[in-house]
């Protein structure tokens, strides 16, 4: 089991959409710490424990969690276990990665599509504690879920073009 | 049929190096389609679990473990660590150990443990004439005491794993005498190592630079007590204290060492974004395959499977202890841990092994695995530091793995070591 980096050595588009997740991953990190600290202030300072926070919190977990995802993606930091893939040969090990990259692109994509629907499916409930609809809760998953099909056919690309890894 | 999907598919899409979330989700996927349930019930699954309350810790802990990390925390710590025992006997190994132990106290997690302590010692201790294995060895085998003190967060990962009813101030706790019996088993045998090979003691360090590097190491020091205390008294949440310990990472840093940068922040921000990242999405994809698991009630038959091999608690406990120790050598703690609880915590309950006690066995014996081949992470990192390879660290390294593995059958054998501590605050 191992996290192996392997960013795509080239300049695109796609190169400002993964500094733009990790940009917001980082936010998301720095505003739970925020509000979980206010939490804190509030109730004990303020007397007034606020309900926003714990669903402001998760909502910006899930940003952080699906923004790195995402990102993990694209530089193949996930966990996984390459050795029996490393030991193959050249032309074998080519076509497991190329099959990998289908499979991620496909669950990401369902994931993408689940994450949309499941949001519009529970749009007209609100979120306890919060004035949103319930539906935002699965925002992050779908969004995430999409640039993760994104970046997993992008490394499908460049495996085509003899340029993957 | 539908537990034969479910694992085969698993195991194959893992043996070929499919990342271990995209794994557990199509192993799901095939096993809904099997039963003939929506599969977008695995989305809603995975999606539930990632914004999960009980996982916010999570994210702020590792956050406040990469603050202390790049905020040069380590070199106070091992100053401190310097003073007190250095002089023994191969003294850079026991400064190693309890410099290990402190900074454990201050990141709950290994890879930090090896980055910050090993950084510094492996190099400085192969200067001094140590053998670069023995460093790599002692330096490695100390890290994993980060495992098992607060404010570890594979605790909270075992308790969100479990259901999230597990007190986590109950599972602090309960780590700290473990941690502590690994941390004076490592010395140990690193003494009796450094005497055979003949390594020498450093210098004594004369009491009043010794109570210079208390006061400049205790600011760090104190996190793991004002996390403890916190939510012992009810003063904040655990995931309220992961935020204190962030926020207090960060005036440390900043105000009092003066040693965290802008850049230094960001970087810390964005390794803790990397492994959130990496964590939970594996978390939200178990999440999926662990209510598949509980819908095909694999659990159940786990229980009765077990029933039917062995009649006691000990050695039901020792089976499922060896089987983490194979799965630890090739599967990373984190995913271990998220994949094994459901399975296993169910079959401990049935024997009345308390679930905090099985919590730190499980964590200690998945736990070594990081420092075994195949695939161990503080292992290949501990090489790399040490400029050496795998095979060579691992050479010398079976005293260390024996000392582990003592110290997790006393665990193991006696509750009392992990459940005493519990019952005093609680």
């Amino acid at each position: 089991m191992t996290q192996t980096a392997q960013a795509p050595a080239h300049s695109s588009p796609l190169d400002h959409l993964a500094s733009a997740c990790k940009a917001i991953a980082l936010a998301g990190l720095v505003v739970i710490t925020l509000v979980q600290a206010w939490q804190v202030f509030a109730r004990y300072v303020l007397n007034n424990s606020p309900g926003w926070t714990e669903p402001v919190s998760v909502f910006f977990m899930g940003m952080t969690v699906m923004m790195a995802a995402a990102v993990g993606v694209r530089e193949g930091t996930h966990f996984s276990f390459s050795n029996v893939l490393d030991a193959m040969g050249p032309r074998a090990g080519k076509i497991v990665r190329v099959v990998l990259d289908v499979i991620t692109t496909a669950v990401a994509g369902l994931l993408a599509y689940w994450g949309f629907l499941l949001a519009v499916l529970s749009w007209d409930v609100m979120m306890a504690g919060a004035a949103l609809p319930a539906g935002v809760r699965y925002l992050p998953f779908a969004i995430g879920a999409t640039i993760m099909a994104i970046f997993s056919l992008e490394r499908l690309a460049l495996r085509f073009k003899g340029e993957g890894h | 049929m539908a537990l034969l999907a479910l694992f085969v598919v698993f195991a194959v899409l893992l043996i070929i190096g499919a990342p271990v979330a995209i794994a557990l989700i199509v192993s799901t996927i095939a096993a809904a389609m099997v039963v003939g349930i929506s599969p977008i019930v695995v989305g809603q699954q995975a999606a539930a679990d990632i914004s999960s309350v009980g996982l916010l810790a999570i994210p702020l802990f590792v956050f406040a473990g990469e603050l202390m990390l790049k905020g040069g925390i380590s070199e106070r710590i091992i100053a401190l660590a310097s003073g007190l025992v250095g002089r023994f006997r191969g003294g850079l190994a026991q400064v190693s150990v309890v410099a290990s132990t402190l900074f454990g106290g201050v990141s709950g997690s290994a890879i930090a443990d090896i980055s910050a302590v090993g950084g510094t010692m492996i190099p400085q201790m192969a200067k001094r004439g140590y053998d670069t294995d023995y460093a790599v060895n002692v330096t490695i085998s100390a890290a994993l005491v980060a495992l098992l003190v607060p404010p570890s967060h594979n605790m909270i990962l075992y308790s969100a794993a479990a259901g999230g009813g597990i007190s986590i101030t109950a599972l602090f706790s309960a780590g700290v005498i473990p941690a502590l019996m690994l941390a004076l088993a490592v010395m140990v045998t690193a003494y009796v190592l450094a005497v055979k090979r003949g390594y020498q003691p450093e210098a004594k360090v004369p009491a009043r630079a010794m109570l210079k590097t208390l006061v400049s190491a205790l600011p760090a020091l104190v996190l793991v007590l004002i996390i403890f205390v916190g939510i012992k008294a009810g003063i904040f949440t655990a995931i309220e204290s992961a935020s204190i310990a962030v926020v207090y990472a960060v005036l440390i840093t900043v105000l009092v060492y003066r040693s965290l940068p802008m850049k230094a922040f960001v970087e810390a921000a964005r390794g803790a974004a990397k492994t959130t990242g990496s964590v939970l999405f594996v978390i939200g994809a178990a999440g999926a395959f662990g209510w598949m698991m509980a819908y095909l009630q694999v659990p159940n038959h786990a229980v009765d499977a077990m029933k039917a091999i062995a009649h006691d608690k000990l050695t039901v406990l020792a089976l499922m202890v060896l089987t983490l120790l194979v799965l630890g050598t090739f599967m990373d703690l984190a995913p271990l841990i998220i994949i094994a609880t459901p399975i296993f915590l169910p079959v401990a309950k049935a024997y009345q092994v308390d679930p905090v006690h099985f919590g730190v066995v499980l964590i200690l014996a998945a736990g070594i695995g990081l420092v075994t081949p195949p695939v161990g992470s503080v292992l290949f990192l501990g090489a790399s530091i040490g400029k050496i390879s795998v095979m060579e660290a691992v050479r010398g390294m079976w005293p260390f793995y024996l000392a582990a593995v003592v110290v997790l059958a006393l665990v193991m054998i006696f509750p009392q070591l992990s459940l005493w501590l519990p019952s005093l605050v609680a």
